[in-house]
């Protein structure tokens, strides 16, 4: 399973502007997510990390490089089809605002299966809804919720496809320690029990600890590496890191 | 503060462009409809009067009393150097059907001359057996200089003559304009030797008035000079203007409700949508005052700019449609008044500094926390404002209701009718102000159906189109306005239309044969009733001599119509529905119920018709039939009318099986048309329809610009959920899914506003119909063409307004949705 990438990327490159303003945000990366593992990125602040999140889940266009979700390559694809791939095969869950607020929570989690046309399986919608624990708050709406139950409506949409990879930018970013943690722990469970592969930009050490790996990003290169990471290890090679930078 | 403002506002240019063209579309209708209200009343003044006269001797009212000798005197008068004498007298040009074309003809006959009465328009003056047409007779008649034209005289002779050419006629202090005139050589054996003012020429320097006003002693005769019947024919004019800009006053109240409606929500928006924004500068230390007015002085500069554009553009489509909507043969003047402008600008600054106010209020009210909230702009506070405005609506509908109901009667006086319509206005504003939870209680069930059944556009859709009533309500509001409008005047079309039918074949059978004046207004000739009677086949006829009338009662005084009818005839040929007593005109005089109830008069009462020139008519009232306005509202006994009436025969009705041999009789007659009762409902429809069609194009302009209000507002709340949409396409909605979603909250928003604006208009047209035809208040006839065209034009309408902004919603960046505004 190691060895057998859901999403990988080669010699990315993504250039923002050009001329004064030019900013090269990813250098040449390569970089591969394996199956069934939990992995976090970080690095400092510009450094590229949603970048690369956004280029390897298909939601924006590398300017160079290649990007492969499972087989298929992301830049032969039509915006049609880069549309059904997201749907069907990426979950996403952003910082915040992840949500249409006309949508029950319920409608929110079910949101692309509805636009697939697909009715929810049952089996797995209820292990989900039980695991992100929102059971009692189904059919309320986002602005009735709390900024943590949002995010884990938010998590529970990303998982209800089944899908290769989960993507998550920052998701606990405005989150206090303890809706953070519920939300790690859902992410934890959805690979550990759901066999999903879930890949996380994250600035807290303590978030990255509860990865199966690290990757560390600087000036839009990958520069470091770290697996079954802990806490203190993580601040160990950001301080090292920025150290570096300086 | 200030700068921030600003900072933000132009970071947000593409608002502001909408809120922009929301002003300047509203000021642009309201402008336009004033240009062309204040140039249509000026058309009536200066083009075509004269002034070039020295002196005028007149008759009163236009009445050809003056002769021959009187103008021979004239012009020998010392000093003068030319007299012409006006002929008038009756003339009729025949059309190519060969009955005479319609129009004034009893004055329509006149002698040309070098006065300056006639500006040529085409052709040359006419010779012996020549005669110039004015412009629209030769047009209506299908003639051009060269064509032979026959010309019915007074008396009933005819004559034939070649068009010589065509004029325009300019007018002397206050006169009716003739169509035919004849050479000056020809114009006395042809019209006679009566004028109706002699026009006189004195040499420069010359005092002559004193001896021509010795001359002219005779009673009713008048001298005035050329100033003198300029200032008259101004004044006339100006009256005509008045009352003109009068009946295009509702027009421009129309205009200035729906603009008024497009930039307040416009506005409205654009303040909502900044919400986040307030809250911020609230949080870091601005205070409510700066806030607010910081928020007016935007306004206001955005209303000015936006009014100076849709002021230039107003008077542009104004002189544009003027021109374009006159016919040619028409004077125009093109007038743009300081008023039209003046409103323009109130409207531009007034209506947006107003909506401005309220929405600076609440802006001013966001509390500093609401920065800190994700979805900062649905919801938000105003709704306690809401709530008066419910409240408000709620009684203003009410006692609209009531009032109505309490006067559904029949039988209304002249007091009631008034309240009645009154009351439906007022209900109908109710419904404006009840808007937005109308469109929260009608579509919230849509909603929660569609989410139920419907897939995710559906569902997006309806919930997008209750997510926030207010702002759905205000967008169909104009649509509301419009298309109610038009909706109850085709109620009282429809209505009208089917209820004078209803008279009109209640009460003349269909197996009658009709003869009529062919220039509409004419009384039929003398000889017109004995020759039909006298037709094979005829067995037996009456005749309608229709006439408004003086009436006293004991109630007052006032005007009615009347037809003085032979009582066999009325029962024997005509069947009237008598309601109550008898229709026995031997007896005394039938009325029409409504009128009755207007007049307040019943059975038994005794009333007194003033015919002009003769001694009251005093009648009881025997009988109550049905009848509408149009119809004749009294019948009364032939023998009983003034000499003077009894001849002037407006309507032959005549049974037996003699059509064609009637046909036969008045072949050779222009002056009668020969139809029947079908032919006469036609031609009535046909007049009243093109009133209509004029109705219609007036409001459906309004409709139009509540169009472009459907647009902003779509195009700015996919501006202002642009987030959603990145959420939804990161998602993986595709772009299609996004259009379609956009179009469907579109075509509910416009389907909303059309129902309840056909639903509003079909109840106010009910009002309508019952105040002004005296109709039961629910028997009104539905305009099923109207108001299916109207289903299907807010269908449409609703996916031509969604085009551009579900274009822009579907365009959007998937990233919107991570990358912070
Ligand atoms: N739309 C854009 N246009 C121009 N430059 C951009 C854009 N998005 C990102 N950048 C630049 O690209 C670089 C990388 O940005 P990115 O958002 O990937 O950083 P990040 O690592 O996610 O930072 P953070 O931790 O602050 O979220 C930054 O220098 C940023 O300024
Ligand atoms: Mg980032």
């Amino acid at each position: 399973m190691q060895n057998q990438p859901a999403a990988r990327a080669r010699a990315l490159t993504k250039v923002y502007g050009d001329g004064d303003s030019r900013v090269v945000a990813l250098s040449s990366v390569d970089v591969e997510f394996y199956s069934g593992r939990f992995t976090a990125i970080m690095g400092p602040s510009g450094s590229g990390k949603s970048t690369l999140m956004h280029c390897v889940a298909g939601l924006d266009a590398p300017t160079s490089g290649e990007v492969f979700l499972g087989d298929a390559e992301l830049a032969d694809m039509t915006d049609n089809q880069l549309t059904a791939l997201r749907r069907d095969r990426v979950g996403f869950v952003f910082q915040a605002f992840n949500l249409l607020p006309t949508l029950t929570a319920w409608e929110n989690i079910t949101l692309p299966l509805d636009l697939a046309g697909r009715e929810p399986d049952r089996e797995l919608a209820d292990a989900i809804v039980d695991a992100v624990g929102l059971r009692d708050r189904l059919h309320h709406r986002p602005a009735q919720l709390s900024g943590g139950q949002q995010q884990r409506v938010a998590c529970a949409r990303a998982l209800i496809t089944n899908p290769d990879v989960v993507f998550a930018d920052e998701p606990t970013g405005a989150l206090d320690s303890r809706s953070s943690a519920d939300l790690l722990d859902l992410l934890r469970t959805s690979v550990d029990r759901f066999g999903r592969t879930v890949v996380m930009v994250t600035h807290e050490p303590a978030a990255a600890a509860y990865a199966d790996r690290v990757l560390f990003l600087a000036d839009g290169r990958l520069v470091d590496e770290l697996t079954a990471p802990t806490a203190d290890r993580v601040l160990d090679r950001m301080k090292h890191l920025e150290r570096v930078a300086v | 503060m200030l700068r921030a403002m600003l900072r933000d506002l132009r970071a947000h240019k593409g608002r502001i462009a909408m809120t922009l063209v929301a002003i300047v579309l509203g000021v642009t209708f309201v402008v336009a409809t004033l240009v062309i209200s204040d140039s249509t009343a000026a058309s009536f003044t200066g083009a075509g009067t004269r002034s070039d006269v020295d002196l005028a001797v007149r008759g009163p009212e236009e009445q050809p009393i003056l002769t021959r000798a009187d103008v021979d005197r004239l012009a020998g008068v010392p000093g003068v150097t030319g007299a012409t004498g006006v002929l008038v007298a009756r003339a009729a040009v025949v059309g190519t059907d060969g009955k005479i074309i319609p129009g004034r003809h009893a004055t329509a006959g006149t002698g040309w001359d070098d006065t300056g009465r006639f500006a040529l328009t085409e052709g040359r003056a006419p010779a012996r057996g020549e005669a110039a047409l004015s412009r629209s007779a030769a047009s209506e008649a299908g003639l051009t200089p060269g064509d032979e034209a026959r010309i019915l005289l007074p008396g009933g002779r005819e004559t034939r003559v070649v068009v010589a050419g065509t004029f325009d006629y300019r007018t002397l202090g206050v006169e009716s304009v003739p169509e035919v005139a004849f050479a000056a050589s020809a114009a006395g054996e042809l019209l006679g030797d009566s004028y109706t003012r002699v026009e006189l020429a004195a040499a420069p320097g010359t005092q002559v008035s004193a001896a021509v006003r010795q001359l002219t002693t005779a009673p009713g005769l008048t001298v005035s000079t050329g100033e003198e019947l300029a200032a008259e024919a101004r004044d006339e004019a100006d009256s005509a203007a008045r009352s003109t800009r009068e009946s295009l006053l509702a027009f421009v109240a129309v205009a200035l409700l729906v603009a008024m409606f497009v930039i307040a929500n416009t506005f409205t928006m654009l303040v909502t949508q900044r919400v986040r924004q307030f809250a911020l500068l609230r949080a870091v230390g601005a205070s409510r005052r700066q806030v607010r007015r910081t928020v007016l002085l935007e306004a206001a500069a955005l209303g000015f700019a936006g009014a100076t554009v849709g002021v230039v553009a107003g008077v542009a489509l104004g002189l544009l449609g003027m021109w374009a909507f006159t016919p040619a043969d028409e004077p125009v003047t093109y007038a743009v008044s300081p008023l039209a402008v003046g409103i323009g600008y109130a409207v531009g600054i007034g209506v947006t500094a107003v909506a401005a106010w309220g929405a600076s209020r609440r802006a001013a009210a966001v509390p500093p926390i609401a920065a800190l909230r994700l979805d900062a702009t649905s919801g938000g506070p105003g709704h306690r404002g809401g709530r008066v405005r419910a409240v408000a609506g709620a009684v203003l509908l009410l006692v609209g209701v009531l009032a109505v109901a309490l006067l559904s009667g029949e039988g209304l006086s002249t007091t009631e009718r008034v309240l009645c319509l009154a009351a439906g206005v007022v209900g109908w504003l109710g419904v404006l102000l009840l808007a937005p939870l109308l469109a929260a209680v009608v579509l919230r069930p849509v909603a929660r159906l569609a989410g139920r059944r419907g897939g995710p556009v559906a569902r997006l859709a309806t919930r997008g189109a209750v997510r926030d009533p207010r702002r759905t309500a205000a967008t169909s509001s104009a649509l509301l306005v419009g298309l109610a409008l038009v909706c109850a005047f085709a109620t009282l079309g429809e209505t009208m239309v089917s209820m004078s039918g209803a008279a009109v074949r209640t009460t003349v059978p269909a197996d009658a044969t009709i003869l009529r004046s062919a220039s509409g207004d004419d009384p039929l000739g003398a000889d017109v009733l004995d020759r039909a009677r006298a037709t094979p086949g005829v067995d037996r006829v009456a005749a309608d001599r229709y006439t408004l009338v003086g009436i006293t009662h004991a109630g007052g005084t006032g005007r009615t119509s009347v037809s003085a009818i032979e009582p066999a005839g009325f029962t024997g040929v005509l069947t009237p529905r008598i309601v109550e007593g008898s229709g026995d005109l031997r007896r005394g005089v039938v009325v029409g119920t409504n009128e009755a109830a207007m007049l307040g008069v019943g059975l038994g009462d005794e009333v007194a018709f003033e015919f002009p020139g003769a001694p009251p008519v005093r009648q009881e009232i025997v009988g109550m039939i049905d009848t509408i306005e149009g119809q004749p509202l009294f019948y009364l006994d032939v023998d009983r009318a003034p000499a003077a009436l009894r001849d002037r025969v407006t309507t032959v009705y005549a049974m037996g099986d003699a059509r064609a041999a009637l046909d036969a009789a008045f072949l050779h007659r222009p002056d009668v048309a020969v139809t029947d009762r079908e032919g006469v409902l036609a031609e009535g429809i046909a007049e009243f329809q093109l009133l209509l069609s004029v109705m219609y194009a007036m409001f459906g302009a309004a409709i139009v610009i509540a169009v472009f209000g459907v647009i902003n507002t779509l195009a700015l709340s996919v501006i202002e959920r642009s987030r959603e949409v990145g959420v939804l396409r990161a998602v993986g909605a595709t772009r299609r899914l996004v259009r379609r979603t956009v179009r469907l909250e579109s075509i509910v928003i416009c389907g909303y506003g059309g129902v309840l604006g056909i639903v509003v208009g079909l109840l106010f047209g009910a009002v309508m119909q019952h105040v002004m035809l005296g109709n039961p208040l629910f028997e009104f006839g539905a305009p099923m063409l109207v108001v299916v065209i109207s289903l299907a034009g807010m269908v449409l309408v609703g996916v031509l307004s969604a085009m551009w902004p579900a274009r822009r919603a579907a365009k959007t960046d998937v990233l919107t949705a991570v990358r912070a505004d």
